[in-house]
């Protein structure tokens, strides 16, 4: 323990011979840090934003199905079958698990939407008025007129579609829908409000009507729902929460199939892994530039230094004494680096993250993935981008060691102290 | 894709009686030597300008529902159809028209007339498993498919035609191919097997129940299977069936569509 404390203070020491020198390398590094931990903290920030923007705006985080509901969507399949199920006992038990924010029953229905001169297909979903905002943004999106009330017949329909049927506010549509008994089901609504989500498949395809009258249309009972769209504090915990919720709702006896968005929303989650898979380029990119920098400015050092360690050598020194100097040398800037990048990096990430920076001035909000983003730079924090930047800084810094130790071994003393 | 299937309409549709009906007319003596497209062909020609009147019940049977329709059908050339819901009582009135390529339906209950999108054409018309499109008639097989005889000779003893019918490249047609299995000593058809994408059955319509109307012989009985989904069927059945009655194209108006009953 003596013998190594010794090389770590000779490391010390040398690295302050040339203060200006370690400075400058040291604050490279340390800057290559704050990038690393900065992009990331971006990265993960659009992409948290994708996926609660992404979620919130009609889907959930969680949804419960019937396990047969999904992919075909049936108008049959709904929760507990043809019996139906007890849709508040539901509401209830989802409330109770841990980092469930909100619940809503969903019933959803195909069909077509007409204004006597203009017809469009349309996906209907039936949703209760007061649970829905709750879970997500589709009724809070209309941007004309209101949302539909609970028990009228009143529709809200995307602004696309709007613009297609030629309607506002007021309007009255005809309704079609072919409904569970086998009949059209046929009725006159009125347009509510229009709604504008930013998503081109919903604000031309989809139409939103209060649940029960639309449970009446499609002459399905009041305790027959397609689904419980569930919103969370977090949608990262929705994996965690999905298996918790399984168990807790398994206990109402009906079979149901209790899915995160990492399944439904499929495209998301795959945008998103590819979008995280991303910050390691972004470290190694970061980290490979300065790796060069500080090995040309160690090997100088130890250019500099030649006689130095032909003295150490001709004195008896291990060629592996005068190795680890140089290596621990690297180690001791990288600590230092460390410590600097991280007294930059902090102070910094809390300010954005407090304060995000609003790019809206300079572009219009950006779609991918099914999800739309106010044009918003926002940080996340993480464990990870710290974590990964950490260990890639003191791996560069060793790295960039390994040669100039090398070269330093190599002096050949006698050479080296004649001046040859 | 609203306007495909011509064998299919008049295998299907309403337009199948009007073609069905003129086929003992054709001496079968002369067409044996004959090729598939002439046989086709002179079916085809002399569906065109038939009108007719029918009363028909549906029976539609689905994995979730079953229920019956009873219709009263108007149809005059190949251009023009129209179907009137007679019962269950509470969609009596409800009414289809179809003009050309379009389709019509009008509400009662709501007193009004939907056109139905082109998006929607090959939706379920009133639940049964005919689409929209099938009830569309328009034009002349020969034009739009490829003809020609897959078999000739006995099945279950019956000397039978298989006729197979492949749309041409530019032929705005769902099915990969059509067989349309008709019976040589009559020219009655006995089944027609649709194949979609890679040749695979994705319904087949079976005709039975042959009887006279009007002093011509024809199925008065129609069964639809689809392939993927055994236990469903529609089934209709021609309880009245009038030919050559006096039609005009006036008649298939859309006023007439909501007022008459």
């Amino acid at each position: 323990m003596t013998d190594s404390s010794i090389w770590w203070r000779i490391a010390w020491r040398n690295l302050w011979r040339n203060r200006r020198r370690t400075a400058i390398t040291a604050s490279a590094l340390a800057f290559g840090f704050f990038v690393s931990v900065f992009m990331i903290g971006v990265a993960d920030g659009i992409v948290d934003s994708m996926v609660e923007d992404g979620t919130r705006i009609v889907t959930g985080q969680i949804q419960v199905h019937d396990p047969g509901y999904r992919p075909e969507r049936s108008l049959h399949s709904t929760l507990g079958g043809r019996d139906g199920v007890d849709v508040s006992a539901f509401l209830d038990r989802i409330g109770e698990v841990g980092g469930v924010t909100g619940a809503a029953p969903r019933v959803y229905g195909g069909g077509l939407l007409s204004s006597g001169e203009e017809t469009v297909a349309a996906g209907f979903m039936g949703v209760d008025p007061l649970l829905e905002p709750g879970v997500s943004g589709i009724l809070a999106a209309v941007t004309e007129g209101r949302a539909p009330r609970p028990g009228a017949r009143e529709v809200a329909i995307g602004s696309e579609m709007a613009r297609k049927l030629g309607v506002g506010a007021g309007a009255e549509l005809v309704l079609v829908v072919p409904a569970a008994d086998g009949s059209m089901g046929n009725d006159l609504y009125t347009v509510s409000g229009v709604f504008r989500t930013g998503l081109p498949g919903l604000d031309a395809f989809q139409a939103v009507v209060p649940i029960d009258v639309f449970q009446d249309l499609l002459a399905l009972e009041p305790n027959r729902i397609h689904e419980i769209g569930i919103d969370l504090r977090s949608a990262s915990a929705a994996r965690d929460v999905a298996t918790e919720m399984e168990v807790v709702l398994s206990s109402l006896g009906v079979e149901v199939a209790v899915e995160p968005w990492t399944v439904f929303r499929r495209e998301l989650y795959e945008y998103v892994s590819m979008a995280s898979a991303a910050n390691s380029i972004i470290v190694f990119i970061v980290f490979a530039m300065a790796i060069f920098g500080v090995a040309n400015t160690m090997l100088m050092a130890t250019y500099e230094r030649r006689r130095e360690f032909a003295v150490v050598r001709a004195l008896g020194g291990t060629p592996g004494s005068v190795a680890r100097t140089v290596v621990f040398e690297g180690i001791v800037l990288g600590v230092v680096s460390l410590i600097a990048g991280a007294l930059i990096t902090a102070p910094v990430m809390m300010w954005v993250h407090a304060h995000p920076i609003d790019l809206s001035g300079f572009t219009d909000e950006i779609r991918a993935a099914g999800s739309v983003m106010r044009p918003l730079i926002q940080v996340a924090y993480s464990v990870k981008g710290p974590l990964i930047s950490s260990v890639a800084l003191l791996l560069t810094s060793l790295f960039a060691a390994l040669y100039p130790a090398f070269r330093a071994v190599r002096v050949p003393p006698a050479d080296a102290l004649a001046g040859r | 894709m609203a306007d495909r299937v011509r064998i299919d309409h008049c295998v299907t549709s309403i337009g199948l009686i009007a073609a069905l009906s003129i086929l003992p007319l054709v001496p079968p003596a002369g067409l044996s030597g004959q090729s598939a497209l002439e046989i086709v062909d002179r079916v085809d020609r002399l569906m065109r300008g038939e009108s007719s009147q029918a009363r028909v019940s549906m029976e539609i049977v689905t994995e979730n529902w079953s229920r019956s329709l009873d219709l009263e059908i108007w149809s005059l050339g190949t251009e023009y159809s129209l179907v009137r819901l007679l019962a269950p009582p509470r969609e009596a009135g409800t009414a289809t028209l179809m003009v050309a390529q379009e389709v019509w339906n009008y509400l009662p209950r709501v007193d009004r007339t939907i056109k139905v999108p082109p998006s929607l054409m090959m939706g379920s018309w009133m639940g049964s498993h005919f689409t929209n499109d099938d009830l569309v008639k328009e034009g002349r097989l020969i034009e739009d498919y490829d003809i020609s005889i897959a078999f000739e000779g006995a099945r279950d003893g019956v000397q039978v035609w298989e006729i197979e019918l492949v749309p041409k490249p530019e032929a705005p047609i769902v099915w990969d191919k059509i067989v349309w299995q008709v019976r040589q000593a009559d020219l009655l058809p006995t089944w027609a097997r649709y194949y979609g994408e890679g040749d695979e059955l994705e319904r087949t319509m079976t005709f039975d129940g042959y009887r006279t109307f009007g002093g011509r012989l024809v199925p008065a009985l129609l069964t639809v299977i689809p392939a993927d989904k055994p236990r469903e069927t529609t089934t209709v059945r021609y309880d009245e069936l009038l030919f050559d009655i006096d039609l005009s194209p006036d008649f298939f108006s859309l006023r007439n569509l909501r007022t008459r009953r």
